[in-house]
């Protein structure tokens, strides 16, 4: 059980070792990290550190080689693929790099997706929604296509669909990698805006500008954490 | 070339063949043909060639061959003045090859027939037997002179014999057509008494006359093979698609560094060409293999050529057919897929995408066509084999257990009369009765749904009987004594004929059930009289002494209007057949039989030995290949219908690896996946059945014909096919689902 001291995410000797045609290739070593409730982290390193392998671990994409994980207080490192899923759907919310947005899907479809496995009503999922495109500037193209929208405008979306089940956790991996500068801040400025309404963010990025805008920098080289430094 | 029936539709009597009066007077009278011409089947026993041998012939007018066109390879055809006097044949020559050895010197040979030698003026090549039958090897020219009907008979107006006609140059069957009614006048003025001076005479061209009956299921295996056609090809033009979409990359690649876009096209075309025509190739070789398998499974009821095999015009055919598919399929992909966006294209990683909406929706609606056509197809056997299940389990009204059949021929030399005849028929049935392992034996004219139908004029004597010419005819079978019990037919009132009905004895009858239901409702027959045939003028009276069961012996699917059985010797003709029960195998039977043969006549072969059961399923035998061949084509289209969902399902699968990722790292469970994945792969599933099932209901006309008490909009039938589409489609869609669901998330988004 999580009181308000306890981190909301606690890594614990994490190792991930993948082995491919006998080869073992150590991802991560070791990793230890704390992520509070209402943090603002930014995993940061060059590439092939590690970084998105300790997403795809805190995602629950992946399982680790050795350690532990708890989320809220509950060991989830091991635990089954659909109860895997049912804990992503809940308490975590992806934003991913190349927007992922489904493109038969409308925008309203598109942020609905992951309400539709929780097993909730249609008007309920519908004031979710809602909410969370009205969070993002989005609402009035609810019922676009993602193609009839921009890069920024994609993003926007999938920002508001990490949103729209009000997750524990919003993990967000390069979410500025295919915008140019001036998308890609305005979306650094949405993230900030939802960390000051007290969400819990927990980004990886190579680019040194936007992990500044974290509270906190966990850099990553060679998969090991080499530094942990709290902005000024 | 015409063949010309005659009809009486008031009686519901159709294709009645000629008579030798009727046919003189049409020859003589007639102004619209070049020339006209007649035959008959009979049956020739030659002997003095070692054991003697029951042959299958016909009788034929003179100018017969030539009115057909055909050329004898050797020696020559019949002389007018031969149809009067002159005992000369042709041969086939098969018969002079495997007979008489390739004999050089056969014209003018000698071979006795009937006990009467014959010469042998010509040698004619093998015959079509859709035409001749397929054992005919002699030709006689006695027409006008059956040795097996008394000849003032044969002037009363009994009908026989087959007529054909060679329009003249420039005329229409119609015009000809409308010549008859002046002929029809004419002989009726000429023979007011003759039965048949009534009957309309209709014009049926040769082409329809042999392929008639047989249309209904030819066109139903037509469109069947269409359909199996069409699904392939929606088939291949689906995976065509998926293919060249799936290029799109290569296609940007071309068309930047200066590819014209009809030079794309092109080389798509050729590429789908290429390989549709190699299985073009691949598919003949297979037919090869597999059509000389045709005629056996159509055995005796399709007249199929034994030698079938894949003519020139068929190669061609073939080739073509599928050269133009493999044009044809591969156009509008190509065309579609060279529509790329050049700079999206040369964006895209190794994997390309799903294509255009308008694509989706294009191989969507293939998927959807290829269900619909398959579900009718495969409701369409199913009709047909439930149609023919009920039809085979039909009571046929008399048993087929353990009875041997076999055909004698008595030659008229040796059986002139009536008398004689019955004195053999009663001898023979004695000595089989006396043999060990014989239960009960008895004589038929015809053996029931061998095919072999005569039919009498017949009229209630009493009263106001209908005049001759307006008399209906019924079903009429010439039977010893204990026929009936022989084929276990039950004896419902009276009784069965005795030796005592003999030659010169009152003639009597004995009706079936449905016989007296018709003429004698509410009455007992037993007692009354019948007219039947032409005698003086009014037909012979008959007494009914017995009622039997009906029984379908005509035809297993119908029930026979009336029938009628007389005694044979009171009606017999040289060509009887005799039925045993025994405990005997059948060849033992026909040993028996030959051997009680050679006690009362040493000149007498069996002709064609068989056993009732065997004869029963022959009967079934066009229906049979039809259900036969309708089952492996609907086999083969759900077969093409599942593969071709399953490519399509796995495909979009594949492409979808990037989605399937998003959605599992969203939440998606398993069931969801599932869900996602057969939901979009059984949306034109369900679609082809909805437009398959209305198609089907559309068709069912041209089904309906050959069913047999199975509607063909039978629901339960309908709603079975679309069941097994719907799960096949089911298990098509669930193997790539499955695969979806063991897509690893991680591998997903970094490929997307």
């Amino acid at each position: 059980m999580n009181n308000g001291s306890d981190p909301l995410i606690r890594l614990n000797s994490v190792t991930k070792v993948f082995l491919t045609d006998e080869v073992e290739t150590h991802a991560l070593s070791g990793i230890h990290l704390d992520i509070r409730p209402g943090e603002y982290v930014s995993i940061a390193g060059p590439s092939g550190c590690g970084k998105t392998t300790l997403l795809s671990i805190l995602g629950l994409l992946d399982t680790p080689s050795d350690g532990s994980y708890s989320l809220k207080g509950y060991e989830v490192a091991n635990l089954s693929f659909a109860d895997r899923a049912r804990i992503r759907n809940r308490e975590i919310g992806f934003i991913f790099q190349s927007f992922n947005l489904i493109g038969d899907l409308t925008v309203f479809e598109n942020v609905e997706l992951p309400l539709t496995y929780r097993g909730m009503g249609a008007s309920e999922r519908k004031s979710f929604v809602t909410e969370a495109l009205e969070r993002v500037g989005m609402a009035h193209r609810a019922k676009h296509l993602p193609s009839q929208l921009s890069g920024g405008q994609q993003q926007r979306v999938a920002v508001a669909r990490a949103l729209a089940g009000r997750p524990a956790i919003l993990l967000a991996d390069e979410p500025t990698g295919n915008l140019d500068s001036r998308n890609g801040e305005a979306v650094m400025q949405l993230l900030k805006e939802l960390h000051g309404g007290g969400a819990t963010i927990c980004m990886v990025t190579h680019d040194e500008r936007f992990a500044q805008h974290a509270d906190r920098t966990v850099h990553l080289f060679d998969g090991r954490v080499v530094e942990d430094r709290i902005a000024a | 070339m015409v063949r010309i029936y005659g009809e009486a539709k008031d009686r519901d009597l159709k294709e009645l063949p000629f008579s030798v009066p009727k046919f003189w007077h049409y020859r003589d009278g007639q102004t619209a043909f070049s020339s006209i011409a007649a035959d008959r089947g009979n049956g020739f026993i030659l002997t003095e060639i070692g054991e003697p041998i029951q042959l299958f012939g016909r009788d034929v007018t003179a100018n017969y061959f030539d009115l057909l066109g055909i050329h004898p390879i050797l020696g020559r055809t019949f002389l007018p003045e031969e149809e009067a006097k002159g005992d000369v044949v042709m041969v086939t020559e098969s018969f002079w090859r495997n007979r008489l050895n390739s004999d050089p010197n056969v014209l003018g040979r000698s071979i006795t027939l009937n006990g009467v030698p014959n010469t042998i003026i010509g040698v004619l090549p093998n015959l079509p037997i859709s035409w001749f039958g397929r054992h005919t090897e002699i030709f006689a020219n006695k027409l006008f002179e059956p040795a097996d009907i008394a000849k003032d008979r044969v002037m009363r107006g009994v009908s026989f014999m087959r007529v054909i006609a060679r329009l003249k140059p420039g005329e229409t069957i119609q015009q000809a057509q409308a010549t008859m009614p002046a002929l029809e006048k004419g002989y009726r003025e000429e023979r007011p008494e003759n039965p048949d001076n009534s009957w309309a005479s209709v014009l049926v061209s040769i082409a329809e006359d042999v392929t008639g009956n047989l249309r209904p299921a030819f066109m139903t295996l037509l469109a069947a093979v269409s359909a199996v056609l069409l699904i392939a090809c929606s088939n291949v033009a689906n995976l065509l698609l998926v293919r060249f979409t799936g290029r799109r990359r290569e296609i940007a690649l071309r068309m930047a560094l200066g590819g014209q876009r009809s030079s794309i096209v092109r080389l798509f075309v050729i590429e789908s060409t290429l390989v549709s025509v190699i299985a073009g190739v691949a598919g003949l070789c297979l037919a090869l293999w597999t059509v000389s398998i045709v005629p056996h499974m159509a055995g005796q009821n399709v007249p199929l050529e034994s030698g079938v095999s894949l003519h020139l015009p068929v190669l061609v055919f073939t080739l073509a057919l599928s050269l133009i598919t493999g044009l044809l399929m591969g156009l509008y992909p190509a065309w579609q897929s060279s529509r790329t966006d050049l700079v999206e294209g040369l964006k895209e990683g190794g994997g390309g995408s799903t294509g255009s909406h308008r694509q989706h929706r294009l191989r969507r609606g293939l998927v959807a066509a290829q269900v619909g056509l398959s579900v009718a197809l495969v409701a369409s056997a199913a009709m047909l084999i439930s149609s023919f299940v009920r039809l085979s389990r039909q009571e046929s009204g008399f048993r087929s257990e353990r009875i041997w059949a076999g055909g004698i021929a008595l030659p008229p030399s040796r059986y002139p009369d009536a008398a004689s005849q019955a004195r053999f028929v009663q001898r023979l049935t004695e000595e089989l009765q006396n043999e060990p392992g014989v239960e009960v034996a008895s004589v038929t004219g015809a053996v029931p749904l061998s095919g072999d139908i005569s039919r009498s004029p017949y009229a209630r004597a009493d009263g106001n009987p209908t005049p001759l010419t307006q008399r209906p005819l019924g079903l009429t079978r010439s039977i010893s004594p204990n026929y009936f019990r022989t084929l276990s037919i039950p004896l419902i009132a009276g009784r069965d004929f005795s030796e005592r009905d003999g030659v010169d004895q009152p003639l009597v009858v004995i009706l079936s059930k449905a016989t007296v239901k018709k003429l004698f409702p509410n009455e007992d027959p037993l007692g009354r009289r019948i007219l039947f045939g032409t005698d003086n003028g009014t037909g012979a009276p008959a007494e009914v002494i017995g009622v039997v069961g009906d029984v379908r012996s005509a035809d297993l699917a119908k029930a026979n209007d009336v029938e009628f059985y007389r005694p044979w010797a009171q009606r017999s003709t040289p060509f009887l057949n005799v039925l045993v029960r025994s405990t005997t195998k059948p060849e033992a039977t026909t040993g028996i039989v030959r051997l009680s043969l050679k006690n009362i006549d040493d000149g007498l072969p069996i002709i064609q030995p068989n056993t009732l059961e065997a004869i029963v399923s022959e009967s079934l035998g066009e229906r049979r290949l039809t259900m036969a061949l309708l089952g492996v084509f609907a086999g083969i289209a759900l077969l093409l219908a599942v593969v071709g969902i399953y490519g399509a399902v796995a495909y979009t699968v594949e492409q979808r690896t990037g989605e399937i990722g998003v959605r599992m790292a969203l939440g998606a469970q398993t069931v969801d996946v599932l869900r996602l994945v057969v939901r979009q792969g059984m949306n034109p599933v369900i679609l082809g059945l909805i437009i398959g099932l209305t198609g089907t209901f559309a068709v069912g006309r041209l089904l309906a014909a050959q069913l047999y008490q199975i509607s063909p909009h039978d629901p339960f039938l309908l709603g079975a096919a679309a069941t097994v589409l719907a799960v096949a489609a089911l298990l098509a869609c669930l193997f790539p689902a499955r695969r979806a669901t063991r897509i690893d998330p991680i591998q997903a988004l970094r490929s997307e």
